[in-house]
């Protein structure tokens, strides 16, 4: 038989609102729907109703009982965050489940009560013999972790089950094969008829859903048509549609409106944290991790200012998608007040690894994705990675990649003994120079003097040792050439219009320092300083 | 007096003849880490799977040994002698001067990735080259390439690559010190700190002498001369460059050890070492006055 749990959270709206506003939980909050003389109140915490605000009230009736009532108008962007939190809280628990509007999720949980135990240390609670009271106390505490207040029903129907969540004693779990039991003592009401079908059952004499339950069906359905069927169902404790399961989401958002416009970026960041908090505990629930971050501000008086920041590795870190988050604000501000955001947040799978015992320490995937997310916030793209060489006869070419080092082998080796290779030190870009040329043996030609070419616009450069001089971010380099080497020709791209042909020489210089020097075509450059 | 003397003799028997030396019983024979219930497990298997089996003992014995080699060979058989083995782990070693400093690097690199190590080098300067870097053997997919613009950027960069599980750190700078304020000593203390917390292995390569007393030692790579191959009026070819190392500070060896080391160029591997030629030279260049003064 299928089992289907139902999710509820009684005063929906305000539960949205206190999950994103955590700070007035203990306060006298009401929840306003409507503007001006139509606002009146949807819902209050627990301290406005012991001071008589009921839902209904309009707004100035509700301050003239309590003057310090906090008001908080509806705001749509915190209750579709809190309804997808609650799904994804039910994923966590089965993979078919119904989004049955504001506050219900309806999940079948058929054959997963297997899978939960009862709360070690749950102090005050009595250990469940009944394995789905296990499951729904397990929910219960999932509800908790998204800051929901949820309550959760069991039982073969959606209607039972639905009851069952409303209780004010959750949870509640009904025996298999008993939900018309269940349902008989309740009013009518509860099954939510339509008003002229409610005033035809109670004309007919009808108070309770046993009493519905207790005529015969095609005595109802001749009366009352197919609305009238469909609650004889309902009544018998038989879903008259079957569960519609919902497709899983591609991505994950949150979101709120503010109550003021924001100007300066600290307040903002300030609240982002906790929005982003939010995303990462609902990631963290479903093994999801953050690749790409999307964030829309909404401007006032108008306007959208919509963002993107792909991450390097997929993290859950929230400072670092808040570093991130400051540093594409700084750099570019929406340049308007802020009165509300939205954070979209495309998750992939977290990076994981298998650490050895007796092989090199491997860096933790998670660990690594956030640093190398916060050092090209720091210094840039294309300035952290992983080095690549290039096909290719050019000897500046290189590449850089997403830096993810493959596993460290199970045992640690001894390093071979070092090949001992003189390094050379690239300019990147070359530095231009004059040459000097002298001739020599066939059609060679050997240089007899450097000089690099200093812009007219820079001022004279200040000698500080021999025979190098700093030229703003450049290096001066000149003398009389001692040794010269080469030269060594490269053709590259010869199949193209204009190919790469470079002669290169290797030069010591009188006063010290060997350097890599080419001509391309007339120019002439040094691209290298052999290690000095 | 009298009552202490009485106490000593209650409890030593000063006054007794002295006893005979007898030969001590020969001490028990210590477990060789390889158990009774280990050594008939392993018979049973096949070699392979065997080989891998490990005893708690033998574990502790394997982890107690790693402690002890708790050294980063750079490779090059004469700086690893003036090291005392190589580079420390869990230290910071600088190397300053106008020496082969990033030939060093890049041998250090090499070593630490062959054998499966995360190694990260922050280029300040930004003149790796990684086709010379993998023909010297540098394994590049475990190599992590920042190349920060200050020199603020870069003590950062080398204190959060070290936090994050690297074991080796290199901060390499050029000839010249990177464009920004200098930053301040407390720097290189975190740094070492970091170092020391995590177990890696930072390498300060630089012209002149930064860390002061945080680090382990301190090399001074001289200025190096250059080796060319090829006589009279034949053509020459850059055979390599020779530099000398000087242990300038060390925690636990005594400094002022001085060693010479040469790297080759790649055309002049294989080359005769009777071919290689010094030609003589009127400048004779001596180390940096930082480096002096370091």
């Amino acid at each position: 038989m299928t089992r289907l749990a139902c999710f509820y959270v009684p005063m929906f709206v305000l539960a949205a609102r206190l999950r994103s506003e955590p700070d007035l939980l203990n306060e006298a909050v009401g929840i306003v729907e409507g503007n001006g003389n139509n606002a009146h109140i949807v819902a209050a915490t627990r301290r406005a109703r012991k001071k008589g605000i009921q839902p209904g009230q309009s707004l100035a009736q509700a301050r003239s009982l309590l003057p310090k009532l906090i008001a908080r108008g509806r705001d749509a962007e915190c209750e579709r965050t809190a309804q997808e939190a609650l799904l994804e809280v039910a994923e966590t628990f089965s993979p078919r489940v119904e989004d049955a509007g504001e506050g219900v999720v309806f999940l079948d949980v058929t054959g997963m009560e297997r899978h939960f135990a009862d709360e070690p240390g749950s102090a005050g609670v009595p250990p469940a013999s009944d394995a789905e009271l296990r499951l729904a106390r397990a929910a219960l505490r999932a509800c908790d972790a998204v800051s929901l207040p949820a309550r959760v029903g069991i039982a073969a129907s959606k209607l039972a089950a639905r009851v069952a969540a409303e209780l004010p004693k959750s949870p509640t779990v009904v025996p298999a094969g008993e939900e018309a039991t269940f349902l008989a003592p309740l009013p009518l009401t509860r099954l939510s008829p339509e008003l002229e079908v409610a005033a035809m059952l109670q004309r007919f004499g009808l108070a309770s859903i046993g009493d519905l339950a207790k005529l015969p069906e095609s005595e109802i359905a001749s009366r009352l048509g197919e609305v009238g069927r469909e609650l004889h169902w309902a009544a018998r404790g038989i879903d008259p549609r079957p569960l519609m399961p919902r497709p899983l989401p591609p991505e994950f958002r949150e979101g709120t409106e503010l109550e003021w416009p924001l100007v300066a970026l600290e307040p903002f960041l300030f609240i982002a944290n906790a929005a982003l908090d939010r995303l990462s505990k609902r990631m963290e629930i479903q093994g999801f991790a953050c690749k790409r971050l999307e964030f829309t501000l909404t401007l006032d008086p108008e306007g959208y200012d919509a963002r993107g920041i792909d991450l390097p590795a997929p993290t859950r870190d929230v400072k670092t998608m808040l570093t991130l988050m400051r540093l594409d604000l700084e750099k570019t501000p929406p340049g308007a007040p802020v009165v509300g955001f939205s954070f979209v947040a495309h998750p992939d799978r977290p990076r994981r690894a298998q650490l050895s015992l007796f092989g090199p320490s491997a860096v933790s995937p998670e660990k690594l994705a956030t640093t190398i997310a916060k050092l090209v916030s720091i210094l840039g793209d294309g300035r952290v990675g992983m080095p690549m060489t290039v096909d290719g006869h050019l000897p500046e070419r290189y590449a850089i990649n997403v830096f993810s080092p493959p596993p460290p082998p199970d045992m640690k080796r001894t390093p071979a003994r070092a090949r001992g290779l003189l390094a050379v030190r690239t300019f990147r870009p070359p530095i231009p120079i004059e040459v000097t040329t002298r001739e020599a043996a066939g059609d060679d030609v050997q240089i007899a003097s450097i000089r690099s070419i200093v812009d007219s616009e820079t001022p004279s450069p200040t000698p500080n040792s021999r025979n190098r001089v700093e030229v703003g971010s450049k290096i001066d380099i000149g003398g009389t050439v001692r040794i010269c080497s080469g030269p060594w020709r490269i053709e590259e791209g010869w199949w193209s219009d204009r190919p790469d042909i470079r002669e290169y020489w290797d030069v010591e210089l009188e006063r010290g320092g060997v350097y890599r020097v080419f001509r391309g075509g007339a120019e002439w450059f040094v691209d290298a300083r052999y290690e000095m | 007096m009298a009552v202490l003397a009485r106490r000593l003799d209650t409890q030593f028997q000063l006054l007794e003849a002295p006893a005979i030396l007898k030969p001590a019983t020969p001490p028990q024979i210590v477990e060789s880490g390889e158990g009774e219930a280990v050594r008939n497990l392993r018979a049973t298997l096949e070699a392979s799977i065997a080989s891998k089996l490990t005893s708690g003992s033998e574990l502790v014995r394997a982890v107690a040994r790693h402690r002890r080699e708790e050294i980063l060979p750079t490779t090059i058989p004469p700086l690893d002698a003036l090291l005392g083995g190589g580079l420390a782990r869990g230290k910071m070693t600088e190397i300053a001067g106008r020496g082969t400093r990033f030939s060093i690097v890049i041998a250090t690199l090499a070593a630490a990735t062959s054998i499966g190590e995360a190694a990260a080098l922050i280029d300040a300067s930004d003149s790796f080259d990684p086709q010379l870097a993998e023909a010297a053997g540098v394994d590049l997919r475990r190599l992590l390439w920042v190349r920060p613009q200050t020199m603020k950027e870069t003590v950062t960069a080398a204190e959060m690559t070290g936090a994050t599980g690297f074991q080796l750190v290199i901060i390499d700078i050029g000839s010249r010190r990177p464009p920004g304020r200098r930053v301040p000593d407390a720097a290189w203390v975190r740094l070492a700190r970091v170092a020391e917390s995590h177990g890696a292995t930072i390498l300060i390569s630089a012209p002149y002498a930064l860390t002061g007393t945080t680090s382990e030692a301190m090399i001074l790579a001289h200025s190096p001369r250059p080796r060319w191959l090829g006589r009279g009026n034949a053509p020459r070819v850059l055979a390599g460059v020779e530099t000398k190392l000087k242990l300038e500070k060390h925690r636990r060896l005594r400094p002022g050890q001085t060693t010479t080391v040469f790297f080759q160029c790649e055309e002049a591997v294989g080359s005769a070492q009777s071919d290689v030629i010094a030609i003589p030279t009127a400048d004779t260049r001596q180390p940096t006055a930082a480096a002096k003064a370091s």
